[in-house]
């Protein structure tokens, strides 16, 4: 009976896998395809700059930055963020009660005081104690928030959201280093649309291995850390081809909350974050795609992948393991919480096609990987496995994996698609993660997704820890 | 310009014995002929082995196949990468100097092409000769330039000069050969170095522009052709144009071409009129914008009938707005009008219409305004009009104040301190007058 049910579980997974490279190669197709619209439509950073810095019409942004006890790098973080060139913009720094000297740093070196401000809790955050300008003038673009601790970033942006007054909102983390002409980059998807665009991403990328000079990273390499290097090209292979393909058509299921923009009236009648949340930016996108079909309107929500946004990544098995056990858990509250989206086609492609995809391929596959290997386990002690087969299914898998990441070079490379240094140094790292990740990088994430998952079934309750940073290399 | 059509090079075609082939067909029949072979050479070696195992030997070779590709792809990017940056590193060594030189300060006046020659180190013997050799060199030499124009180009500097010297290095012919191009990329970047450059394009090319199946594509040679001096470009506008399709950039171009005509003392379009045309009520709130922008005051009538079209709410907005900066003191009737019965988004565009007017005919609405809703949003900006007002607005503005109830005192405190956000918002309405000064430079 054991081995009825392992030759079935075999020719699943089989299927399964020829399945998932298929949707693969789809999502390949579909992102070359994207790139070279983009090729297109967005021109040179001096053509954007020279048409949108001019023009009143350029919508404003606010950038919402949530901090927590972050006295070791607040004011280069805010100084990083007062130097982002764009026309019109405002930085609300929302600070969570810090504990530490965030607060007083920020009042001592803005010259902060308290000023009356109308807010209206557009969406759920914890109380607002007050809110704080510059009286120097070179500062005026700067807000700081101080609210009651809420202990989730989620409720810092909302706080942030409630505060804002512009049509458009960044939501990013405090130490997230973005690049000058990121604003730019983003903007001019929103003002070349023809449909009105709710939201925008952009690339995220380690910055363990980017030397930073003033807030700025001027020299953007692979890092040369371990888990960071499997991270990079794990993002850069979500981020070129994942997010970007389905960009394509219009289903982008996620913005990374380190570094996106959204349309603060959709937002806001979507209800903003849910500070409950483990995966509040899928979370939020969904329910704003949702409101527009529900109401009928056109909406666009665009990738691009040519604005950089740098973060730090867990250097550590131990933050690695409690940031992907979080995610795990936050993927297992969406297929939860928006089960009816899934395979409804009342949601459009998202809902037909993008949520299934990320149901059968995401959600399950950690699962499946799991019983695999226990079935691997039991069979090679017991003899019944087909060495050869399996050498040759090896194969498959691992001269698939080597195509996709030879493929994310190639279409970096060639496109410039992201914008750090395209040297050869990189490139032979990131060949040389691809070689190594099945074994070294893969079983941990397998690992840290099932424990996510047993931690929801389980009901245990969800702790938001910060990551252990160590800062990145300054000049 | 230069006479079209052009035939384009056809590669030679492969003879493969009696059949002849072009190069792409003759590719895709070596693919096919690999693959042929490597499923025969599966089912010959798995013959004795499940499906699955071929199948998986078969994506194994498939992928490996696929990376040599790849990889080989690779190495061909970065030699023309590199051959790239070495021709714009000659383009900079060899005529950077000249180029700077035409877009200073210093090149103000009207230069003879033997200038223009000297100054790029050129002897005169050159003059109708090709200077570039090849697509390549002249690519890296407009891109060059492009990149100078846009950021270090002088308003002294002479567009004149400008053409003479790219007409020296054949640059309008190239872009024009560019812009004609199956590929929709190269297409689009010569389409947008013309335009600031404000070449003239041959009306062969443009009618073909205007009819691409590209959206993007017509919309620059629009915009490419506006800025140009024809005045027949502006006739494109006469017809329902925009239809569904109008965005924020369209109006960021639009408000550069004309403003650039304006400069030069070119026609200008009646936008009232435009607006009028138009169905789309995006493209229509565009044309009064802009009619705002450039100072209209002569049209602001055409716009009664509009403004009576109770569906677009977005619409009366703008025109209330635009009449209220151009100062069109016969509409206040009309607002006063509409600020009891449009929605409430409408009422606030309404009522800072009225501000601008200042006449005192409104400031009773603009009371009433206040009094009468439970909207917060509406009070407050009701009453940043009432504070806005002249010295009549202020008056009340102080009765009020002293009679608020105690949830009404925040909305006044606001106007009593100057670092609120409610500067910067002020400042950037202000920014859509005519009289603030744009960095629409050129």
């Amino acid at each position: 009976m054991w081995l009825t049910l392992y030759y079935i579980f075999c020719y699943f997974v089989f299927c399964y896998s020829l399945m998932l490279m298929t949707s693969y190669i789809t999502l390949v197709l579909m992102s070359r395809r994207a790139q070279k619209q983009l090729d297109v439509e967005l021109p040179d950073d001096e053509t954007i700059k020279y048409m949108l810095k001019g023009s009143p019409l350029t919508p404003a942004v606010s950038i919402i930055a949530p901090a927590f006890n972050e006295e070791v790098t607040i004011i280069d973080n805010v100084n990083s963020l007062l130097q982002i060139d764009y026309p019109d913009y405002e930085i609300i720094i929302v600070n969570d009660e810090s504990t530490d000297r965030t607060m007083e740093l920020l009042i001592n070196e803005y010259s902060l005081v308290e000023v009356p401000y109308d807010i209206a809790m557009k969406v759920p955050s914890k109380p607002i104690k007050r809110v704080l300008k510059s009286t120097d003038e070179k500062y005026s673009k700067l807000i700081v928030v101080d609210k009651v601790h809420g202990g989730r970033k989620a409720d810092g942006s909302n706080a942030g959201i409630n505060v804002c007054s512009n049509k458009y909102f960044v939501c990013t983390d405090v130490d997230c280093i973005i690049e000058p002409m990121a604003l730019y980059r983003m903007m001019w998807f929103v003002v070349n649309s023809h449909k009105p665009t709710i939201g925008v991403g952009a690339t995220m990328l380690m910055s363990n291995g980017c030397v930073v000079e003033n807030g700025r990273v001027v020299e953007a390499a692979v890092p040369g850390e371990a888990l960071p290097m499997f991270q990079q090209l794990e993002y850069l292979r979500s981020f070129l081809i994942g997010k970007l393909g389905w960009s394509r058509i219009n289903t982008l299921p996620n913005i990374s909350g380190g570094f996106g923009l959204f349309d603060t009236d959709v937002a806001v009648k979507s209800g903003g974050y849910d500070p409950m949340s483990m995966a509040e930016d899928v979370d939020m996108l969904l329910r704003m795609v949702t409101y527009m079909r529900n109401n009928g309107l056109e909406y666009q929500v665009a990738q691009v992948p040519k604005v950089c946004c740098w973060t730090e990544g867990p250097s550590t098995l131990k933050s690695l393991s409690r940031q992907r056990t979080r995610w795990a858990r936050g993927l297992f509250e969406i297929v939860s919480n928006h089960r009816k989206m899934f395979f409804n086609p009342h949601y459009g492609a998202i809902g037909a096609l993008v949520l299934p995809y990320l149901f059968i391929f995401e959600f399950l596959a950690p699962f499946l990987e799991f019983i695999g290997f226990i079935f691997l386990i039991y069979f090679s002690f017991k003899g019944g496995i087909n060495w050869s087969t399996s050498a040759i299914v090896f194969g498959m898998i691992y001269s698939f994996s080597f195509f996709m990441t030879s493929f994310v070079i190639f279409f970096d490379y060639g496109t410039k698609a992201v914008n750090w240094k395209h040297t050869k140094m990189s490139y032979l790292k990131l060949l040389l993660a691809t070689l190594l990740e099945p074994f070294m990088y893969h079983p941990i994430i397998t690992y840290c997704s099932n424990v996510g998952y047993w931690r929801f079934i389980s009901n245990k309750t969800a702790i938001w820890a910060p990551i252990q940073r160590t800062g990145v290399k300054k000049k | 310009m230069i006479g079209y059509p052009r035939s384009r090079t056809v590669s030679e075609p492969y003879n493969i014995g009696k059949v002849a082939i072009s190069s792409i067909r003759y590719y895709i029949l070596l693919v096919v002929a690999y693959f042929k072979y490597i499923l025969q050479y599966v089912f010959d070696k798995f013959v004795d082995y499940p499906w699955e195992t071929k199948v998986a030997f078969l994506i194994l070779v498939v992928c490996s196949t696929l990376i040599i590709i790849i990889w080989a792809s690779l190495l061909v990017t970065s030699i023309r990468e590199k051959r790239k940056h070495w021709l714009h590193h000659k383009m900079e060594q060899n005529y950077g100097k000249g180029m700077d030189y035409i877009l200073s300060s210093e090149a103000s006046e009207l230069l003879s092409r033997a200038q223009i020659a000297h100054f790029f180190d050129l002897d005169v013997s050159v003059i109708g000769k090709s200077i570039l050799n090849g697509k390549h060199e002249k690519a890296a030499f407009v891109d060059l330039f492009y990149t100078k124009f846009i950021t270090q180009r002088s308003e002294s500097s002479r567009m004149e000069n400008i053409h003479k010297m790219l007409g020296m290095f054949e640059i309008p012919e190239f872009l024009e050969k560019e812009v004609s191009h199956g590929n929709m990329k190269r297409k689009v970047l010569a389409l947008n170095k013309i335009r600031p450059f404000k070449l003239p394009l041959n009306t062969w090319v443009v009618n073909t522009l205007l009819n691409s199946r590209y959206l993007h594509v017509q919309r620059l040679a629009m915009y490419s052709t506006i800025m140009s001096s024809s005045d027949s470009s502006l006739e494109y506008f006469e017809t329902d144009f925009f239809d569904k399709h109008c965005c924020i950039k369209d109006e960021i171009e639009l408000a550069y071409s004309l403003q650039r005509r304006r400069k030069e003392g070119l026609k200008l379009p009646n936008l009232a009129r435009w607006a009028h045309i138009q169905k789309n009520e995006k493209a229509q709130c565009m044309f009064v914008r802009l009619m705002r922008r450039f100072n209209e005051v002569e049209y602001c009538g055409q716009l009664t009938d509009l403004f009576g079209e109770n569906k677009k709410k977005k619409l009366i907005e703008e025109i209330a707005r635009t009449w209220g900066y151009l100062h069109y003191t016969e509409c206040e009737d009309l607002l006063i009008e509409a600020l009891l019965t449009q929605a409430d988004d409408t009422k606030v565009a309404i009522m800072h219409a009225m501000t601008r007017l200042a006449t005192g005919k409104s400031l009773d609405a603009l009371l009433e305004g206040f009094a009468n809703t439970t909207n917060p949003h509406v009070r407050y900006e009701a009453l940043r009009c009432i504070y806005n007002y002249g010295a009549q607005g202020r008056k009340l503005f102080k009765k009020l104040e002293s009679e608020a109830t105690e949830a009404d005192k925040k909305y006044f405190a606001f106007f009593n301190n100057p670092i609120t956000l409610e500067k910067v918002r002020l400042d950037r309405e202000q920014a859509y007058h005519p009289s603030v000064e744009t960095v629409f430079n050129g």
